[in-house]
């Protein structure tokens, strides 16, 4: 397919939308499929069938649109109106009020207990009202299956005004602008990251697109892969073409099997189009997408171990320098970016970096995903500017906690991150304020915690995690977290004293400045803030000295 | 050869920008501790012993794997390194059960020595007390796994050297070990050659010919060193 077979195919398939009077998207994101979302699909498209309403509505598998927790969801468009816990007997009450008669069925509306009414329209809901979708922005209005669906919102036009109208030099220097930071966790900037890998001279470089996601409590990237995987595609392309490489690995971990199936599938369609493989849209630029499936190690997220994941070898990171910008994939300069990251690169492409680095912070430019977890109204997946309060994530977005709790703290960053307490709820959600709380950005997991939370289990919890899913290379993560976790359990079970807790702080200090790769290096920090928040739980469990 | 100039312990040396903060330590007589180095092996800063502080890098780096760089300034000796050195030495004698007494290696043994080095009197932490194999199924050597500290000296000589790979890794974490094969005795294996190299290469008294006793080990991790070096020799 050539540049003008695409554009004729992105018009046909905008005038299709066009003529349907309404759309009916039923969620099919990995978490409303396990309460039930495929039968809801299957009788909706029976239905809209046998009332031959198939020419007026269509009825499509969408991914993920956000609130996860009153799943399954369905939402009717262009009312978007969502409708929470269907199942296929109160179905029959969408189908005859909503879809007959044209009226929207008031008790199913999505509704969270906090919030004083119900929305029709879903939009004014604080949840959708507070968030600005740039990464997940077509995520949930289309069919992830569907290629067509996404030239319908204008997909792969970034790619072709990158390889026609744009150098690889400009497309880097638009990327520098958006000043866009990595979406992993650690906040590189991305720019910065294509111009180095530019930059060395090589025949052979490598895209690589980082879904190894294993934050316990984090499911942003698996919401994307699933619900938009021809973005995160573009995005790779787009990449590839700047820094001059001509084949990419999408690593994705093998606990997301549908995320897996729906980008396989993508890579097949996006192939027929000639948007991947020789010529992409009959240019010069070639470049092709492989799915590499991780086997399960929560280290294989570190780059270096992802690396040598890919490679064939063993899972175990290595020290940096050289970094994969110089020597990464068997030995040649490779890119690697998260899920998210690239994402968001179609969007500011075709928009440019400037109207990107607009929404945030001064020092984080543009959106940021989280995924909600724990004692929270709403959980699921959100994405707001960069410096969005987590008062206002929480509260607002969140709608609050459950059963009108008090807060008590929210755990970012998963096991490499830490907690946030009460008194900080005014804190701005980007890269510096959260690490000068003790806390980190990281890759978006968001736990919220009631007073019902022990400040010392969560940091066991976390330590454990770390302990098992240590690669055991270097002797302070592998030693280092077995003993602070033994540690822990001590304090836990009101056997520990004083030395003990002085330990524990030696340890989590050495752990963190020697461990070899960043899983060692932020175990601690799960110990270390809530430390920092919370010293008086330790101090309460500690045996007196007789 | 163009050559750089490195500052190391406030002292300046002129190096070759190839060699890495290590080699050069060692060419210069500074001490640098190391337990998973072995020269003619690759290099995989594991151990963590040979940490050194690098100016305008807010990390510690491993010497073994870290060349040096123009003006680079670097302190290998100082309070906190010699601290944390002594922590790693603790944990790796907590870790799994080295009780110097009866070992084949007393009196010869890397760890034994890093031990007096660090001025180990006692370890803070408690042992982890493992329930680890003795492999005493090859008809010449044994593998003791109470007394590996997962250096991976054996699994590199065995690959890199050898070129048999009989030696690999299983599980994670504190849960580690070498295993020979896929997980098999090591008198099963298909792919030893019983070249004994490894157990050369091994540090402590994990890895011993089955002929001897208590204290009488005796090991020369420089053949490995000089084997390679000759090879690259005639290359």
């Amino acid at each position: 397919m050539n540049r003008h077979e695409l554009q004729a195919m992105v018009e046909k398939a905008k005038e299709k939308h066009k003529q349907l009077k309404h759309k009916i998207c039923v969620c099919c994101g990995a978490s409303c499929i396990s309460s039930g979302s495929e039968e809801v699909l299957k009788k909706l498209q029976n239905e809209i069938k046998t009332r031959g309403l198939e020419n007026e509505i269509e009825v499509v598998p969408s991914g993920c649109m956000g609130p996860c927790n009153q799943g399954p969801l369905v939402k009717h468009l262009p009312e978007n109106t969502i409708y929470q816990r269907v199942d296929c007997e109160n179905l029959d009450r969408i189908i005859e009020s909503q879809i007959v008669e044209g009226k929207p069925v008031e008790d199913m509306l999505l509704f969270a207990d906090s919030r004083e009414k119900p929305f029709v329209n879903a939009n004014e809901d604080p949840f959708f009202k507070k968030q600005l979708k740039i990464a997940l922005k077509d995520c949930g209005d289309i069919n992830p299956e569907e290629i067509e669906d996404y030239f319908a919102v204008g997909g792969y036009q970034a790619l072709d005004k990158a390889l026609y109208r744009m150098t690889p030099e400009e497309v880097i220097s638009e990327v520098k602008q958006s000043r866009i930071r990595g979406r992993g966790g650690a906040g590189y900037p991305t720019g910065l990251k294509w111009e180095t890998v530019y930059k060395y001279v090589s025949p052979q470089k490598y895209v690589i697109c980082n879904g190894d996601e294993g934050d316990p409590g984090a499911f942003m990237d698996r919401s994307v892969l699933e619900g938009n995987p021809h973005r995160i595609i573009e995005g790779m392309t787009i990449a590839g073409y700047a820094i001059g490489a001509s084949k990419g690995f999408a690593y994705i971990r093998g606990e997301y099997p549908l995320a897996i199936k729906r980008f396989e599938q993508a890579i097949k369609q996006a192939t027929k189009h000639g948007l991947l493989g020789k010529n992409i849209l009959g240019s010069p630029f070639s470049f092709e997408v492989e799915v590499r499936i991780g086997a399960g190690a929560f280290v294989c997220g570190e780059e270096t171990a992802l690396i040598a994941s890919i490679e064939g070898k063993r899972g175990t990171p290595k020290p940096r320098p050289p970094f994969p910008a110089e020597s990464g994939l068997w030995g040649k300069p490779t890119l690697i970016n998260n899920v998210e990251t690239f994402a968001a690169i179609a969007p500011i492409i075709q928009n440019d970096g400037e109207w990107y680095s607009e929404t945030g912070t001064a020092k984080s430019a543009g959106t940021k995903v989280f995924a909600l977890a724990g004692k929270i109204n709403y959980s699921g997946l959100i994405e707001v500017p960069m410096g969005t309060t987590l008062r206002e994530v929480v509260f607002e977005i969140g709608g609050g906690i459950q059963g009108g709790a008090e807060f008590k703290a929210a755990q970012t960053g998963g096991p490499s991150g830490g907690c946030i307490p009460a008194e900080h709820l005014d804190v701005k959600m980007d890269y510096e304020s959260l690490t000068s709380l003790g806390s980190i950005m990281g890759s978006g997991g968001l736990i919220v915690m009631d007073k019902s939370s022990d400040m010392v289990d969560v940091a066991r919890f976390f330590m454990e995690f770390c302990m098992d899913e240590s690669c055991g290379k270097c002797v302070p993560c592998r030693v280092g977290t077995k003993m602070m976790h033994d540690l822990l359990q001590k304090i836990y079970d009101g056997k520990a004293t004083q030395i003990d807790l002085d330990r524990l702080e030696e340890l989590a200090v050495y752990v963190k400045e020697t461990s070899l790769c960043g899983l060692g290096g932020s175990a601690p920090n799960p110990l270390l803030s809530t430390l920092r928040h919370f010293r008086q739980e330790y101090e309460s469990k500690i045996l007196k000295e007789a | 050869m163009n050559k750089i100039s490195v500052i190391i312990d406030e002292k300046k040396f002129d190096v070759d920008p190839q060699k890495t903060i290590l080699e050069v330590c060692r060419e210069n007589g500074i001490e640098i501790l190391t337990m998973c180095h072995l020269k003619g092996l690759m290099d995989i800063g594991a151990c963590r012993l040979c940490i050194v502080e690098v100016e305008g890098i807010n990390r510690l780096l491993s010497a073994c794997t870290t060349k040096v760089a123009p003006n680079m300034v670097v302190k290998t000796a100082t309070d906190r390194i010699k601290r944390y050195q002594r922590i790693t030495t603790e944990l790796f004698f907590a870790e799994r059960n080295h009780v110097c007494a009866v070992c084949v290696s007393n009196g010869k043994c890397e760890l034994q020595n890093l031990g007096y080095k660090v001025e180990l009197d006692h370890i803070r932490y408690p042992h982890l007390f493992p329930q680890c194999e003795v492999d005493t199924s090859h008809p010449w050597y044994v593998m003791d796994h109470n007394r590996c500290i997962m250096c991976t000296r054996c699994v590199r000589v065995c690959n890199e050297v050898e070129g048999a790979h009989n030696w690999d890794v299983m599980n994670r974490g504190h849960q580690v070990r070498i295993i020979s094969d896929f997980n098999t005795p090591w008198g099963q294996s298909t792919t030893c050659t019983s070249c004994g190299k490894c157990l050369h290469a091994c540090p402590t008294g994990a890895i011993w010919p089955k002929a001897i006793v208590q204290g009488q080990l005796e090991k020369n991790p420089v053949m490995v060193t000089e084997l390679v070096e000759r090879r690259k020799m005639k290359l």
